[in-house]
Order: C-alpha cells, then sequence, then structure tokens
C-alpha cells in the first residue's frame, strides 16, 4: 500500500518541491545506481526497487525506507556511510551530492511511487549504460541531403557541411597516379601494373569523373573484388580451415563457405540474402546447395573434440554462435549476457539465451568425433559440405542460467530475437507443423533484416566505409553498443544505411556510392596537414584520406604480382604454403604430417592459404593478420621490427626479389632500373631515384663478384644478377611500396 | 629522438579505449603520458618500458614449464598414507573425471624417496636431487587445481587463463604491463624442448585479441635465435647494410612529401631496430662467452642435461639483458617425449628428472651468485598433476589430475623454504588454502608489480584480464 501524507506536509518536508514531482528524478538515481542488483527475482539482499511493492517489501535488512523518521531511512544510510553502491575492487563509489539530495528529498517526501510505474533498467540512457532510447536502436530515417554550393555528391554533401562547420577544407583531389592505385587495392587488394597506370592516367587527363567512374565499375566487375573483400567477412565469421586444440582437425570442405562469401560478393548477392543463408540456408523456401554451404557460418569456431566437461562445453559452442551473430550483423557483443544482463547495453541476460535456443535445436551436443561438432551428411541432407542444421524442430527447452552456471538453471528461455527494439519484438513460433528443423534460425534471420532493424543496415555499411576509408564513421565496428564509439556522421550513416535498403540490400550501390565521392578521392597529404592534426588528430571529420599500411594479404599478393609471379586462379580448397623448419618447431608434432602444395599453388592469392589455427603462417601474423578464434572487425596495423625482419630476411620475399630479378634480365638487356621501378612501383624513378640505383647496382656487383681469378669471362652473370635482385629488394622493402596513400 | 622505437598507430588519447589500453587508477596517467600529446601525434612504443602498479619485486619472470604434467606425489608433495593404503582404491567419495577413459587401478605411494632439504627441511623426492639442495629458496604450492584434465586445453588454461584458445598469454600480460626493457630484443621469448612444440600450439604464447606485438617470440637456443634473423647467405653484413642505406635513402625522400606521417617514420626506425637485433639476438643466445665453469654448473655437453642446460642459461642471459618474462618448456610433442607418465612415473619422471634438475638448480645458482635471484621470479610446473592411483594392476603409470598437483616459486619477492596449501592424504584433490590457476597468475602478476584487477584489455565490450573475474594473490608465500 502506498503511502499517503498530506500535500502540504510533503511540500514542507521534500523542500519546496511537490511530493509527486521529487520520484522521477530519484527513480533516475535508482536505475542509474541501484537497480543493476535490486531487482528480479532474487534481488541483492532481498531488496528490489522494481516497484512500489517491492521497495516495501522486507528486506534482507527490514525495511529500507523509514515513514516516521525519513532521515533516518536505512536506504540514505547506507548511501551516506558510503556502503552504497558498494565498493568497486575496495574503492568507496560515493555517490555525486546532486544525487543524494534527490533521493532525500523523495524520501523525505514519503518516498511517493505513481501507481504502476515500475523502473526498468534499461528504460533510458544514463552515464553508466545505454538504454533502448541508445542512438543506434533508434529506426533509420531516411536524412535529407543537405545542400551545399558546389557540391552535387550526397556522400560529400554530409562530410563537406561537417567540414565547412569546422572551418575546414578538405584535402585536393589524389593524384592520379595515387587514385588509380588506391583504387586497385581498395576495390581487387592488388597493383596496377605500370602499363594499367599509363593508360588510366591518360583516360583521367581527358575526362577525370567519368574515367574515375569507368575504372571503379571495370574493377568491381573483376573476381578479384570478392576476393579482396571477402577476406573482411572471413575475419568477422572467425574463418579458419581446422578446428584447433590438440587434434586441429581440418574442417573439411570450409574453402566452400569461403568461395561462396566470394561469389555471393562478385555476384552482388542482396545483403538481406546474404544474412538468410548463412543462419539458415537449410531452412530457407529456396533452399540449395549454396545456401546449406552457407550455413557453414555456424561451423567456422574452435571446435574442441576432448572438452574438459562435455556439459559444459555445450554452453561454449553456443556462446561462440550468439557472439558470431550478434557481433556480425549487429554489432551487438550479446555475449555479456551469458552470466548476467549486459552492464552496459539494453540486453537482459534472458536475451542471451533466447539467441542461444537458437542455435540449441543444433548438433551442440557431445557426439561422434567424426561430425566435428556438426550434423551428419543425413541430418543435413547433403554430404560433402560444412553445414548446419536442426536436430529436431522442437527441442527440449534451454534453461536461463543463474550466474551462467549449468547446475543453477532458472526458467525456461522463450527462443526469440533481441527485446532492445520493443516495436519489433515478438517470440518466435513453433517450427510449421511437418518442419523438420526449429525455424527458429530462420526468425531469428527475418529479424535481422527486417528493414526495420535498426542495426543491420547500419553496421553493414559502416563496414564497407571502415575498409575504403580505415576507419568507419563508427570507429567500433563490432560495437555499437554503449561501450562503443558514436557515429563521426550520424546522418550519413543512416544515409547509406536507407540508401543500401532501398537499392535492394545490394552492397555494390555503396561500393560505387562511396568511391564516386570526393571525400573517398582526396589527397592523403593536406597542406593544412600540420594545423588540422590539431585540430581533428584523428581524421574524424574526414578532411583528407587515411595513408594505409597494405594488409598482410594485399601485401603477398603485391609481392608475388609485381614478380609477375601471382596465379589468379579463383576458388577451390586452400594451399598449405612452406613454413620454415624453425617457424614448425611450435607445433607439437612438429608438421611431420604437413605436406606443403606445390609451387604452383603456393603462388595463389593469400585469401587461398590453408588456415590452421595452430599454425599460422609467421610471415601473415606478423603483418597483424588476426587470429581465428573470435570474430575480427577491424585488424591491428602495427609497425614492429620483427616486420622489418621478416622483409628483409624472410625466404619468400627474397624469392620474390630473384624472380623479379630473372623476369627483368629476362627482356633483354639494359634498362634494368627502370625496369625495376615500374615493375615494382608502376612509375619511373626521378633522376636523382635512377643515380641511387645506378649506384647501388654497381656496389653490391662489386660485393657479390667472385674473388679475382675465379671468373674468365668479366661479365659475371650472378653477380650482376644478385645486385639487380638487391636493387629489387630495396624496393619492394620501400614504404611506397608499402603504404597506399 | 624519442620513445619510437617500435610506433605503432595507437597514439591517440581519445581512442585509448577502443585499443584496450586499461591499466586502471594511477596508473593510467603513466600511460596517458607515454602515449604522448596527441595534439603533436607523438607516437607510442607499445613495449616502451612502463611502471608498475606497484612496487616491483621481480622484474623478470623465467616460468619453468614441465609440459605433460609432472606428478606432485612424486615429486613435491609426500603423501605417506599412500604408503599405507597401497593397493587400495581410491576411496569412491572423491568425485573425478577419469580423463581419456583410462584404466583405474590402486593407490601407488611415491616411486623415488622423499627426504627433507636445506634448513627448512622441505620434503622433496629424489626425481630432484639438485633442486633440494634450494629448499630454502622454494615456495611449494600444493594446493593448485586447474580446469580441465585435458593436455590440449590444459596447457592453454596455464598459459592464458582460459581452457580455450584465444586470449592473451601471461607473457602477454606482462610485455604489455610492463613493456620491455631491451629494445633489441622481444619482451617475451619462449623456448621449446627439441621433441616438439606443446599441444595445441601457437595459441600457448598468442597475444590473443591484442596486438601480435605482445605475442612471444620463439628463441631457438643457439646461431640465429629469432626466425628471419638472417637471409641468405650471399646476403652479408656489408650486402645488406649497402641495402639498408639505400632503403633509408628512398624512405626518408618518400617521407618528406608526406610530413607528420608517423606511420612511415615508424618503419624507417624499425629497419635500425631490425638491424640491431640481428648482432644482438645472437650475442644472447651465445654461450662461448660463460666460462667452462659455468657451462658444467648448467650440465651443457653432456647427456641428459645438455639442452635444458643451455635454454637455462640462455634464460640467464636474457634476464641479465633485460627480457620481461621467458619460458622453457620441458618436455615437448605426446605423450612420454613430455611429463605425461601414463606408461610409468619411474621412466618417465626419471628420465625428464634427470634432464631438468641439475639444470633448474644451477639456474637458480646462478641469478642468486649474480644477484639476479632478488629480481627474477622463477616458477616451476605443468598444466595438472597427476592421479595418486595407477593405471592398472602391474601398470606403474598415473593418469592426469586436475583437482590437485604442486608447482613452486622461487626468487623475487617470494619467502623460501615454505609450502603453502595441501591435498587430501592421498594427493588427489587441493583442500586446504586451494590456488586455482587464476591465483597463481594474479601472484604471477603481483610479483611482477602488476595488479591483476587493474591490468586490463577492453575488447568488444569488456575489459578483459587474465585472470577474469577470479584469482587472489596468495599472500602467504609473498616474503
Amino acid at each position: 500500500m502506498l503511502f499517503r501524507p498530506a500535500i502540504s506536509v510533503l511540500l514542507l518536508l521534500s523542500g519546496g518541491v511537490p511530493a509527486e514531482d521529487t520520484f522521477e528524478p530519484a527513480a533516475r538515481v535508482l536505475i542509474t545506481r541501484c537497480l543493476e542488483c535490486h531487482k528480479g527475482d532474487d534481488p541483492s539482499g532481498g531488496l528490489s526497487f522494481e516497484s512500489a511493492a517491492t521497495l516495501h517489501a522486507e528486506s534482507d535488512s527490514g525495511s529500507v525506507i523509514d515513514r516516521d523518521q525519513p532521515a533516518n531511512s536505512l536506504l540514505l544510510q547506507r548511501v551516506h556511510d558510503h556502503e552504497m553502491p558498494p565498493p568497486v575492487k575496495g574503492r568507496p563509489q560515493p555517490l555525486p551530492q546532486a544525487e543524494v539530495k534527490q533521493l532525500k528529498q523523495w524520501i523525505a517526501a514519503g518516498a511517493p511511487w505513481p501507481q504502476k510505474r515500475e523502473l526498468d533498467l534499461y528504460e533510458f540512457t544514463t552515464d553508466v549504460r545505454g538504454g533502448r532510447d541508445w542512438w543506434a536502436f533508434q529506426p533509420v530515417r531516411r536524412p535529407t541531403v543537405p545542400v551545399v554550393d558546389n557540391v552535387n555528391h550526397p556522400v560529400d554533401a554530409f562530410i563537406f557541411r561537417s567540414l565547412l562547420k569546422a572551418n575546414l577544407t578538405p584535402a585536393p583531389p589524389a593524384d592520379d597516379h595515387s587514385l588509380i592505385r588506391r583504387l586497385y587495392y581498395d576495390v581487387i587488394g592488388l597493383p596496377p601494373s605500370f602499363a594499367a597506370v599509363n593508360r588510366w592516367k591518360k583516360q583521367l587527363t581527358q575526362d577525370r569523373d567519368k574515367s574515375t567512374a569507368t575504372l571503379i565499375d571495370e574493377l568491381l566487375n573483376r573476381p578479384q573484388f570478392g576476393e579482396r573483400w571477402a577476406r573482411y567477412w572471413l575475419d568477422l565469421v572467425r574463418y579458419a580451415d581446422t578446428s584447433g586444440y590438440e587434434r586441429d582437425q581440418p574442417k573439411t570442405h570450409s574453402w566452400k563457405y569461403r568461395d561462396w562469401v566470394v561469389q555471393s560478393i562478385n555476384d552482388d548477392l542482396p545483403y538481406d540474402d546474404f544474412v538468410r543463408q548463412q543462419l539458415a540456408g537449410d531452412e530457407l523456401d529456396d533452399r540449395s546447395t549454396e545456401s546449406l554451404i552457407a550455413t557453414g557460418f555456424l561451423r567456422l569456431g574452435t571446435w574442441n573434440d576432448e572438452p574438459n566437461d562435455p556439459a559444459d562445453y555445450v554452453y561454449e559452442r553456443l556462446e561462440d554462435m550468439v557472439h558470431v551473430t550478434s557481433s556480425a550483423f549487429l554489432g551487438l557483443t550479446a555475449k555479456c549476457a551469458r552470466c548476467h544482463d549486459h552492464k552496459f547495453d539494453p540486453i537482459p541476460q534472458h536475451d542471451y539465451y533466447r539467441l542461444a535456443s537458437v542455435f540449441w535445436a543444433g548438433p551442440v551436443q557431445s557426439r561422434d568425433r567424426k561430425y566435428l561438432g556438426g550434423p551428419s551428411p543425413e541430418e543435413l541432407g547433403a554430404g560433402d559440405i560444412l553445414g548446419w542444421t536442426d536436430l529436431s524442430a522442437d527441442p527440449e527447452p534451454l534453461h536461463v542460467l543463474k550466474n551462467g552456471e549449468r547446475h543453477h538453471p532458472l526458467h525456461p528461455a522463450v527462443p526469440g530475437p533481441l527485446s532492445l527494439v520493443p516495436d519489433l519484438f515478438a517470440e518466435f513460433s513453433a517450427a510449421p507443423v511437418d518442419a523438420s528443423t526449429s525455424h527458429r534460425r530462420r526468425q531469428l534471420a527475418e529479424w535481422i533484416v527486417n528493414r526495420n532493424n535498426p542495426l543491420a543496415a547500419r553496421v553493414c555499411v559502416n563496414r564497407i566505409w571502415q575498409h575504403h576509408f580505415g576507419e568507419g564513421l563508427v570507429r567500433t565496428p563490432n560495437n555499437f553498443g554503449f561501450k562503443g564509439e558514436r557515429p563521426t556522421h550520424p546522418e550519413l550513416l543512416d544515409w547509406l544505411a536507407a540508401e543500401l535498403i532501398d537499392h535492394n540490400w545490394s552492397q555494390r550501390h555503396i561500393h560505387r556510392l562511396i568511391l564516386t565521392s570526393q571525400t573517398w578521392q582526396q589527397s592523403s597529404v593536406h597542406p593544412a596537414a600540420a594545423q588540422y592534426s590539431v585540430q581533428d588528430s584523428q581524421n574524424r571529420r574526414w578532411w583528407r584520406a587515411n595513408q594505409r599500411r597494405l594488409d598482410a594479404e594485399a601485401l603477398r599478393d603485391s609481392l608475388l604480382a609485381v614478380s609477375g609471379e601471382l596465379k589468379l586462379t579463383i576458388g577451390g580448397e586452400g594451399f598449405v604454403p612452406d613454413i620454415s623448419r624453425e617457424a614448425l618447431e611450435g607445433l607439437s608434432r612438429k608438421g611431420t604430417d604437413r605436406t606443403p602444395s606445390s609451387a604452383d599453388q603456393q603462388k595463389r592469392r593469400s585469401l587461398y592459404l590453408f588456415a590452421s589455427r595452430s599454425l599460422a603462417m609467421p610471415l601473415m601474423t606478423t603483418f597483424d593478420q588476426c587470429d581465428s578464434t573470435l570474430p575480427c572487425g577491424r585488424r591491428d596495423s602495427t609497425t614492429a621490427p620483427t616486420q622489418a625482419l621478416a622483409m628483409l630476411n624472410n625466404d619468400f620475399v627474397h624469392a620474390r626479389s630473384n624472380a623479379l630479378a630473372a623476369s627483368i634480365l629476362a627482356t633483354g638487356k639494359g634498362n634494368e632500373v627502370t625496369k625495376a621501378w615500374t615493375r615494382i612501383l608502376g612509375r619511373q624513378p626521378t633522376d636523382a631515384e635512377r643515380l641511387l640505383s645506378q649506384q647501388h647496382l654497381s656496389e653490391q656487383q662489386q660485393r657479390f663478384k667472385p674473388p679475382p681469378g675465379t671468373s674468365e669471362d668479366g661479365a659475371n652473370p650472378t653477380a650482376q644478377f644478385q645486385a639487380l635482385a638487391s636493387l629489387c629488394h630495396v624496393l619492394l622493402n620501400s614504404n611506397e611500396f608499402l603504404y597506399v596513400d | 629522438m624519442s620513445i619510437n622505437l617500435y610506433p605503432c598507430r595507437y597514439s591517440r588519447r581519445e581512442s585509448l579505449v577502443e585499443l584496450g589500453a586499461g591499466f586502471g587508477g594511477t596508473a593510467l596517467t603513466g600511460l596517458l603520458s607515454m602515449h604522448g600529446d596527441t595534439a603533436r601525434g607523438d607516437v607510442v612504443n607499445p613495449l616502451a618500458a612502463r611502471p608498475s602498479h606497484a612496487k616491483v619485486k621481480a622484474k623478470s619472470c623465467i616460468f619453468l614449464m614441465m609440459n605433460g604434467a609432472p606428478s606432485q606425489v612424486d615429486t613435491f608433495d609426500f603423501k605417506p598414507e599412500l604408503i599405507r593404503h597401497a593397493g587400495q582404491q581410491l576411496p569412491p567419495d572423491r568425485k573425478y573425471i577419469n580423463s581419456g577413459g583410462r584404466r583405474v587401478g590402486y593407490l601407488t605411494p611415491n616411486w623415488r624417496r622423499f627426504r627433507p632439504g636445506g634448513e627448512s627441511g622441505l620434503l622433496i623426492s629424489d626425481y630432484f636431487p639438485r633442486v633440494r639442495e634450494h629448499a630454502d629458496k622454494l615456495a611449494v604450492i600444493n594446493s593448485c587445481h586447474t580446469d580441465s584434465h585435458a593436455h590440449g586445453s590444459a596447457l592453454v588454461a596455464m598459459n592464458t587463463g582460459k581452457t580455450f584458445i584465444g586470449r592473451p598469454s601471461l607473457g602477454s600480460w606482462c610485455a604489455y604491463g610492463l613493456g620491455s626493457e631491451n629494445q633489441n630484443l622481444p619482451g617475451y621469448v619462449v623456448i621449446l624442448d627439441k621433441r616438439g612444440g606443446p599441444i595445441s600450439g601457437q595459441p600457448n604464447w598468442s597475444s590473443g585479441f591484442m596486438p601480435s606485438t605482445f605475442s612471444g617470440t620463439l628463441f631457438r637456443p643457439g646461431g640465429n635465435p629469432i626466425l628471419d634473423l638472417q637471409g641468405p647467405d650471399h646476403i652479408t653484413p656489408d650486402v645488406q647494410r649497402s641495402q639498408l642505406d639505400l632503403l633509408g635513402k628512398l624512405n626518408r625522400q618518400h617521407l618528406s612529401s608526406r610530413p607528420g606521417s608517423t606511420d612511415l617514420a615508424a618503419r624507417i626506425n624499425a629497419f635500425e631496430l631490425a638491424w640491431r637485433m640481428q648482432s644482438q639476438a645472437p650475442e644472447a643466445v651465445d654461450l662461448s662467452q660463460e666460462s667452462q665453469a659455468t657451462l658444467d654448473m648448467y650440465g651443457i655437453g653432456r647427456t641428459p642435461t645438455d639442452e635444458y642446460g643451455r635454454n637455462c642459461l640462455i634464460g640467464r642471459r636474457l634476464v641479465e639483458r633485460g627480457v620481461r618474462f621467458i619460458q622453457l618448456y620441458s618436455g615437448g610433442g605426446h605423450l612420454e617425449e613430455t611429463w605425461d607418465a601414463h606408461e610409468s612415473v619411474e621412466k618417465n619422471h626419471g628420465r625428464h628428472g634427470a634432464e631438468v634438475d641439475q639444470p633448474i638448480a644451477a639456474l637458480l645458482t646462478d641469478l642468486e651468485q649474480r644477484g639476479l635471484l632478488d629480481e627474477t621470479l622463477v616458477v616451476w610446473g605443468g598444466e595438472f598433476g597427476r592421479m595418486p592411483f595407477s593405471e592398472g594392476r602391474n601398470a606403474p603409470g598415473r593418469n592426469h589430475n586436475p583437482y590437485g598437483f604442486s608447482m613452486w616459486m622461487a626468487g623475487g619477492g617470494v619467502k623460501g623454504g615454505m609450502t603453502w596449501g595441501e591435498t587430501d592424504e592421498f594427493g588427489f584433490e587441493a583442500v586446504t588454502d586451494k590456488v586455482h590457476l587464476h591465483s597463481i597468475h594474479a601472484t604471477i602478476l603481483h610479483l611482477m608489480g602488476l595488479d591483476h584487477e587493474l591490468l586490463t584489455w577492453f575488447h568488444q565490450g569488456r575489459q578483459e584480464s587474465l585472470t577474469d573475474v577470479g584469482g587472489h594473490v596468495v599472500q602467504g608465500i609473498l616474503a
């Protein structure tokens, strides 16, 4: 029963504030500071602040509100003594004075509580956590494109408006050479040949915009586009070709999933179908071999055939699937809610188990090793595919676990999506009558790609932006929640998201929009960089292009490309690279059962490297190829001396220098310096560079010369070859080769 | 030039959280200043030496990893009850997972005799007679327990805190928390047993979700210890110097038209650093600089101590050179090639004990004689322990046991000549003052001057730490 003293008395007690007005400020304090522990079926200290009824129920320490002597209320005492909120790691967490005052006024006013009002941890964003009103959970609304003088590209309109506001001007357009090279790397991950640079330069001089658009389309239409962009997706979905752990079994047929991603990108498979097939390719009406392969998405994680406790391991597997799904498609860290309500985002613990229930119907339990944690071919209804399907249409319910502990099951979880968008929330329906699968994954996929889902499109376009610019509009691509970064340009993000949805989820449309913008085509050098770097050191307003180092794959591919050795065979099983004996010592079996692929195979693009979880190729990890255990939305880009050692000394790099030298010499005598420069850097050397290179050649030739008397004919091909290889080696190590302007 | 030897692009104050840096509390101030004035775009050296959270006891750690799991009741945890109950079965109230579904035999006493060592009279078995001479330096923890009975996941747990792969290893946390005192050598070095790597491989020394800069560097005990330290034979130092000179000129020219690019400048420096590493890393493993007496003390040049002797001596040399974390594996590959004594404890531990006993004892002597033991933490242990019972009648091996096992620590900040915690009367499971592997990690970090609750890395929405939400410093063994 609510205690309702006369209003006049209350006005007096609450310092002139009408009693009923003391509630909401106090509620805000309770939600922000107290509710996280004091709520639910088993609240801390037996006290819950969720409703008037629970507030006035007897807690473990009796009633926390003293109606006769409000100032002596236990609640206030605990706050004054700094016992509440509880100390963190031994440090007291006193409430700000203003908040103490709000609590005092409310209690002094008799702790009024509006009827039916219930407090919810996530009803609004506070300074400690995001609520359902968090920006990322609001519907995508197509903003009006701003009108900016002399700007007719929508992307530029958004960006330039904000630059203008900050009194910044964009960098001038990139020079032709830089633009061509950047386009090649961005779209296909390979360098342009010298001939291609020249050809496009000529065209750009005639009509820059038109030729740029033609080049963009030409590159987007190459199969190498899908190869380049598939790699980003594979990082996100923790792709590898083995299981990890002691036996590190190959995931036979995993490569088909990789090829499916490449093909989907090249075919511009609408993003909504891209999502549907990966989550529920086995449940779709138009189920096909391809859509079954796509469900490999759920099979790519590590898999331990000898877990300590198989019953516990089931929950690890569920977490892996919840995590990859929520990271890749939603940019959320739902897995944090496995043991408790999410600390920072409106994801109650029940939501985690709703999602986990989606995968619960599949073969997550321990069974015969030979299935590698997946369905049998019979269950999947197809052989030679690393796919996923449910084993039952209506499995026993999965229980929410207290503190995530298996031995403390709470209530059964109801399969469903996240609840953070109430308008979009509905528990999942039971499977159709004659269905063999639960249809939960299909319903989840439909919820994700529902055009009213605020996250899917935003997360998708942000990733595209990120890989074109080096940083996303949201710089934490896998975390759109409270702990992530806010978008630098929220309206542009929404506009792009709306474009994606309205263009039938065509990612290629977004690529084109971005690449044709002046924003993207800016130079990485700005005349006012020194000043602008003070004002906006992180280039959050995009006042120039970010200079970027080649990532591990682009680096290895480029080495092969400029040496003329790259094999552009598309798809198929991965190749096993040569790895030095020294590096193999890290394996418990020392790689004795490892057979490298043929030399020819090893000249394929890095995308096709067989990705073993117990042994990554050292050259690749040195250059920040990410670990394949967890989804990775953004690789590190470090600079370390071990990279210099690898580039200077690694056999693979030397082999490329030698191949280059040999192929240059094979084109006939003369112009070696020019040939080396044009092959490796796609441009002629300047006079000074030519001179330095020439000097290097003759110095090194002297050093490589065999001792006098061992060679008769004066001209020593070996010394000449080695000197040229040495020059090539230097150029392959140059910053100009490794960085894209 | 200031500290931009290993610069990376993490120079931005605003994105500290994004990149994950989390030292917490007061140390954050130090980190921020280390990260420099962002407005000037200073570059950051992630491996620069950093102030620790607390007064440093140990500057370096040598982790003697007994891969395969030694038997506690045969080495450091004497259980006379096993003699009395020999031939009986473990009482049925002791529950356990029978790893690998092996045969369950009978309680079996220690295979070699225990004797008191030092003034403390610590009981240590005859598998470690030389280490026993150092009993007064050891804090033996007899109540260790861990989370997995399988080598693959237990090794990963001992190294990273969790039974699943993908997290940063203990050495990575140290390298991240403390940086390195020698920029010409890696901050975290792992030397494997020549017989092979540990099960699960690379994830055991991985930096997980942290940048690869913090991952362990595999070191080979001789010649060129680091991968790619030397090119083909015809690339002599002269030849390479000439390459680097030309490269430097081209790169500086390139930089001059791109002023202010810290990444480009960083990479120019990285080549000079690499050049220095090429000479310093081989020097660190060049044992010809050591006296014959030292070599003899470690048992170098003699079987079976040569290999581990070299590794331990290199460990000392790396400590002298400021390397933060060194892990030396004893045992590699599978089964009897490691301490995995399924077939016969006596045969297996006899063999591996003989390989490591003298080298470990020599390491302790050597560190002490050079005044380094006070600032070097030495940790000994495997990924779990072994069962007090055999694998059947006339089957003198023991199966895996994660419920109770022994580790010891010595050196910087550790009280010597003591034991901590107890297993039950059979040495089956830890019962008194239990020390979970998180607590082992918390204690190691503490001794290195790091607070396991403050040393965090923000990753995918969560402040991650080595010990997660568990683990306590074992106060009882602190000096």
